[in-house]
């Protein structure tokens, strides 16, 4: 059984503070259901408007389940962890590790940008998905890990 | 999520979505979605009541939406959220799929 545990940890306090709320999953689609009363957490404690939560659930959905579908290619047993944290006032950053080869979504290089001819250009795997999170979000920020791959999505929030 | 069919004259298809469509629920009405496809040949998807669209449900939609338009059917899809549309247009699958906020418009698009 996955954990849901938030706060799990208090950064030190700065400027301003910055609380991290942690969501561990484990490897397989149905732990997903555990974002959704996550999310909805956060955005009542970061004042998260609705349109924003919308695209928070879009991105997390995504790249979670590109981790676990392609990342960890489906396999049982493997964990990753999502990390909630606003560094200011402005912004609320959700930052996904995992264990998986190497994969970042935030590559441009794995947007293809091809005139949409087929419904099926949105069913491939890496392809439209990401184009989504990418509009969704505004920032992408991949890290390769020593094992790993850390991925940081960010949303900006109303002044 | 929920998923209800209405046969409506002139042959066309209504099924309604109502709840989130994400990776459960996309896989909730992925059968349902598949065997109505089989049949349907006007098929009018009803978004109103769908609260969040993602990629598999994106896919939910299309794979019978492509079912249908393959054997010369016409789909289309029907007073999505502001939200919803906005994943809609993102993706470009209304450049496939018309989108209508009128039923009698949707309708007559599919005749």
């Amino acid at each position: 059984m996955s954990s849901i545990s938030f706060p799990v940890a208090v950064m030190p306090v700065e400027d301003t503070a910055k609380h991290v709320s942690r969501l561990t999953l484990k490897s397989q689609l149905d732990d997903m259901a555990l974002l959704w009363p996550w999310v909805e957490s956060l955005a009542v404690e970061h004042s998260i408007p609705a349109d924003t939560v919308f695209g928070v659930h879009l991105c997390l959905e995504e790249a979670i389940s590109n981790v676990i579908r392609h990342g960890y290619d489906g396999q049982p047993g493997n964990t990753l962890t999502v990390d909630c944290a606003s560094p200011n006032a402005h912004e609320v950053v959700f930052t996904i590790e995992d264990q998986a080869p190497p994969f970042d979504p935030a590559s441009g290089s794995l947007i293809e940008e091809q005139p949409v001819t087929s419904p099926m250009d949105y069913l491939r795997p890496g392809g439209r998905g990401i184009l989504l999170m990418r509009k969704f979000s505004h920032s992408l920020k991949y890290e390769r890990l020593a094992g790993g791959n850390r991925l940081a999505i960010g949303f900006s929030l109303p002044q | 999520m929920q998923l209800s069919t209405e046969e409506m004259d002139g042959g066309v298809t209504r099924v309604e979505l109502d709840g989130r469509m994400d990776i459960a629920g996309a896989a909730a009405v992925d059968m349902k979605m598949n065997l109505i496809a089989g049949s349907a040949k006007k098929l009018l998807i009803d978004l109103q009541k769908v609260t969040f669209l993602g990629s598999m449900g994106l896919r939910s939609i299309v794979l019978p939406a492509r079912a249908v338009l393959s054997k010369g059917g016409k789909v289309v899809l029907f007073a999505p959220t502001e939200m919803v549309e906005s994943v809609l247009k993102a993706s470009s699958i209304d450049t496939l799929i018309p989108v209508h906020h009128d039923l009698a418009t949707a309708i007559a698009a599919l005749q």
